[in-house]
């Protein structure tokens, strides 16, 4: 009967797996049909299941999602786009450079998609009005932003499903992560410039009709602005000083959000409604899935193999798993790969002397980064060429990929340069 | 697709923000109205259902009519009814065909005359000439009106 279990159990996960991938079936239809499968073969007792899910990776997710959705009705995004393309004075260089340091900050704050949603129609009015192709300020505003979103613990969800399954803190992933992206992100938008500057030629008249925007008329709602971006602020604070007051984030999230909707007056139905509850069931599913494979024992397995690869040293374990991470997230989707990583890293510190911390930020870092890798290997990658095809312009597998796979093995060049040097 | 549609607003705010305009997004529900009648013409409307107590009732087919504001969507309903009732009333004629062929060509000449007015400077005895024929059309209209035999009671005309 036990035998019979871990086979089930087994096939469940890779059909799931297999589904999820093959992205011809919504993901969160199979993650949570795959979770209930799971519980009526009896591999995971309900109670067991649901004590599986990590409430804290979706209360985080939830609470930033609900602040994101009240920053957005304000304007500020158009505000800041404005406002520093008028600096760079519809120099299309100029800009790229502000866009994507606009683009990583903010998915640092807030997360890829939603960086992506809120800059990319922004740029493609800015382009437009320039009479200029957008695929290049596409292109590095999708870099910047899963580079800036690999630099925090909300940037991305990889490295919120991370913290919540470890000791590591907000500050923990800004001291050690910040600086490494920081570094990848000036050579990476450097050569993003020498890439495309021949092609970046714009008309003195289509300058000055960037010149004649108004920044100011972009804001909707000053008050909401100034409430939203103080909770956002405070929100911040609340990350960085939950470990030392013994709060978790999740809380400091919904603590934030739910200020924020009172204060702000706004519709609550609205915003919740613009929350992505896809995405949490997703996350709910793939995490009774994951749980299920690791109460049979099969992670554990998988475990002690890796192990025996490896022989049990860390820093052979860190290369290996910072450079599969980043290969795999490049063609596949860095969620499920995350979460069926977690315990199976999990259980290696737990049967291997010696500090594991170099592990997790190769997980983390090799997970964000490899993202960058193809058009498919995040979803802000997938949105981004969305809004463009909508628009009548096409970025071709092909194409992002002679361009970005290069700067994202470069990338896990130099982080592997940072693990070895500061880690191991 | 609920992404790419924001995105697509976001787009358009802010195009027409920097234009001048005061821009409101309301979030709505759109419905597509459609009836067959008994010779074949396709009766059809679009409104939306939105938190503002505004609702815009446009009628689509057997041709175009200009949007109309409402403040409840039961007078959208009501007035969709009743239009029905007066197209399924005029569907007995037998110069139903006719009715609607003239109305689309109505419509097309005054697109076109649009397309004069705004793309042409043109001179004031032209102006006079076209005001001439509405007016001889408006009479045109009203001796039918009091020739022919009324069909429909359920409401009074409105134009005429």
């Amino acid at each position: 009967m036990l035998h019979e279990h871990y086979i089930i159990g087994i096939i469940i996960f890779l059909l799931s797996y297999i589904a999820i991938i093959s992205e011809k079936i919504n993901r969160t239809a199979v993650a949570v049909f795959g979770a209930v499968l799971m519980v009526i073969f009896q591999i995971i007792s309900k109670d067991d299941a649901l004590s599986k899910i990590d409430f804290n990776t979706l209360g985080l997710l939830i609470g930033m999602m609900v602040i994101v959705n009240v920053v957005k009705r304000t304007g500020f995004f158009q505000y800041l786009a404005i406002k520093t393309a008028k600096m760079a004075k519809g120099n299309p260089i100029v800009i790229i450079v502000f866009f994507s340091i606009i683009s990583a900050v903010a998915s640092g704050l807030l997360d890829n998609v939603t960086t992506i949603l809120l800059i990319v129609p922004v740029t493609l009015v800015i382009s437009d009005t320039l009479k200029v192709n957008p695929i290049p300020f596409i292109i590095a505003e999708i870099v910047s932003a899963n580079l800036g979103g690999a630099a925090t613990l909300i940037g991305d969800p990889p490295n919120i499903m991370i913290a919540s399954a470890t000791d590591l803190s907000f500050l923990d992933f800004i001291t050690n992560l910040l600086p490494l992206m920081t570094v990848i992100f000036i050579i990476t938008v450097v050569l993003i410039e020498l890439i495309f500057r021949k092609s970046l030629h714009v008309d003195d008249k289509y300058k000055k009709e960037i010149l004649s925007f108004d920044e100011n008329k972009a804001i909707t709602d000053k008050k909401l602005l100034i409430q939203s971006l103080s909770i956002l602020v405070l929100t911040i604070i609340g990350f960085t000083v939950a470990e030392f007051i013994d709060v978790s984030t999740a809380t400091v999230a919904i603590f934030g959000s739910s200020l924020l909707i009172i204060i702000s007056r706004v519709e609550p139905d609205e915003i919740l409604a613009d929350v992505e509850w896809v995405t949490i069931f997703f996350f709910g599913g793939l995490f009774v899935l994951v749980g299920a494979l690791e109460s049979i024992g099969f992670i554990e397995t998988l475990a002690e193999n890796l192990l025996s690869v490896t022989n049990g040293d860390i820093p052979t374990m860190t290369i290996l798993v910072l450079w599969m991470s980043a290969i795999l997230s490049s063609f596949l989707d860095n969620i499920p790969y995350v979460a069926t990583m977690i315990p199976l890293v999990n259980h290696m510190s737990s049967v291997t002397a010696g500090n594991f911390e170099p592990v997790w930020w190769a997980l983390s870092i090799g997970a964000c980064l490899g993202g960058n890798g193809t058009i498919i290997g995040a979803s802000a990658n997938v949105v981004a060429r969305g809004a463009l095809e909508r628009k009548g312009f096409h970025i071709s597998f092909l194409y992002f990929m002679k361009i970005a796979f290069p700067l994202m093995i470069l990338s896990i060049l130099i982080s592997t340069v940072y693990l070895l040097l500061f880690y191991i | 697709m609920n992404k790419y549609v924001h995105s697509e607003t976001s787009q358009h705010v802010m195009k027409l923000i920097q234009l001048g305009a005061d821009v409101q997004v309301v979030r709505s529900n759109m419905v597509y109205v459609s009836f067959t009648l008994e010779n074949g013409v396709e009766v059809a409307y679009a409104y939306n259902i939105n938190k503002k107590n505004h609702y815009f009732l446009e009628r689509i087919q057997p041709y175009p009519l200009a949007v109309k504001e409402f403040d409840s969507p039961d007078d959208v309903v009501n007035i969709i009814l009743l239009d029905h009732r007066q197209f399924q009333n005029a569907s007995n004629s037998k110069k139903m065909r006719n009715f609607i062929d003239i109305n689309k060509s109505l419509h097309r000449t005054a697109k076109a005359f649009e397309d004069l007015f705004l793309y042409y400077n043109i001179c004031r005895a032209d102006v006079m000439e076209m005001e001439k024929h509405i007016e001889d059309m408006n009479k045109l209209i009203n001796r039918i009106k009091t020739e022919s035999q009324r069909v429909f009671f359920e409401k009074e005309p409105e134009n005429i």
